[in-house]
């Protein structure tokens, strides 16, 4: 799983030395971030059944065409398997605000999901319209403080990215 | 390998649930820590070789078999060898402590050590005293309760010069990744 602290390891052994100077700051300048990161994690796992729905009836608010006959979402097992989707998201979005990197979403999340949502004929831009409500639904002070939600975006910026 | 952050979201990911609250306590103890760590990881780095040949040349004491033909630090070229492998022992260590979780120290130096010891005739007994020694040696200079011992002349003592504190936690942490070396060896 990469994170800082794996990336500093990973490349000491390789030289195969002791960690140095550089590698111990590398490591501070992570740990000094880390609180905020550990805060956004807090908040968005305290509010995620909510922040998941919101996200999953945004998407569905705009484009209602989905719960069609024939569309991806056109029962309600369908449905229920969208907010399945997006919890997984919000889920991998909480575990990179803990690492401190984009790990988790890369390996869990990103990998192979572009052959699986065209396998299953999954439009990516309903994704992206909850995600992106999420994004911007989320505010500070009410949610989290300014630096906290800083990092939440910056996670769900890259998984927007990734299905764009 | 994993650190003490991909731990808690390996575990979580498992249970298929958000990190909350009380993992979330653990991890904060880590970074309320965190200088303390990357100080106890620069006592072992800073002092290695001190502590490897120490540790070695305890050990030889202890059973000084060793060093006469037909012992397992005897000739030169095997002497290197075990001083080699006494640093490569603490580096994995230090890492392990660095990242907070010993899945590095066991995936890439502790599996299989002990069969290719076994196959190389090394006396597991004696590679497990000097991580004994080592884990002495380690624990003192991050708590700095490191003496010059019974050489008041001895010019290559030093004590790291950070600020005091309790150590406590740290100390027994690193402490139970040597033991894990020396169990592995068991």
């Amino acid at each position: 799983m990469k994170s800082v602290v794996t990336t500093v390891v990973t490349a000491a052994d390789a030289a195969g030395r002791f960690p140095s100077q550089n590698d111990l700051e590398a490591v501070q300048g992570n740990i000094q971030r880390a609180t905020a990161r550990l805060e956004a994690a807090e908040k968005l796992a305290v509010g995620m059944d909510k922040v998941v729905r919101e996200a999953g009836d945004a998407c569905f608010k705009k484009y209602p065409y989905l719960k069609q006959q024939g569309e991806a979402a056109s029962n309600q097992i369908k449905v229920d398997k969208c907010y399945r989707d997006l919890g997984h998201y919000m889920r991998l979005i909480n575990y990179c605000l803990v690492v401190g990197g984009t790990g988790p979403l890369d390996e869990w999340g990103i990998a192979g999901a572009r052959e699986v949502y065209r396998t299953l004929n999954l439009p990516t831009g309903a994704y992206v319209e909850a995600l992106t409500y999420t994004r911007d639904r989320a505010c500070s002070p009410r949610d989290m403080s300014p630096q906290a939600l800083n990092e939440l975006k910056s996670y769900i910026d890259y998984a927007i990215n990734s299905l764009s | 390998m994993l650190d003490a952050f991909s731990r808690a979201v390996l575990s979580a990911d498992s249970k298929n649930a958000a990190i909350g609250s009380g993992e979330l306590a653990g991890l904060r103890a880590y970074v309320a820590a965190g200088n303390k760590r990357l100080d106890a990881v620069n006592a072992i780095s800073s002092n290695a070789s001190c502590i490897v040949s120490d540790a070695v040349t305890g050990m030889i004491c202890e059973n000084t078999g060793l060093i006469q033909a037909g012992g397992n630090c005897y000739p030169n070229r095997r002497m290197a060898a075990c001083l080699r492998d006494g640093e490569i022992v603490l580096r994995y260590i230090s890492y392990a402590l660095l990242a907070g979780d010993s899945s590095v120290l066991d995936d890439r130096c502790l599996n299989g050590l002990k069969e290719t010891y076994i196959a190389l005739g090394v006396p597991l007994q004696s590679a497990a005293r000097a991580v004994g020694i080592m884990k002495a040696a380690s624990t003192a200079h991050i708590n700095e309760t490191n003496t010059s011992g019974t050489n008041p002349d001895e010019t290559r003592f030093r004590k790291m010069e950070t600020t005091q504190g309790d150590c406590s936690a740290l100390v027994a942490e690193a402490a139970s990744y040597f033991d894990r070396v020396a169990s592995a060896l068991a």
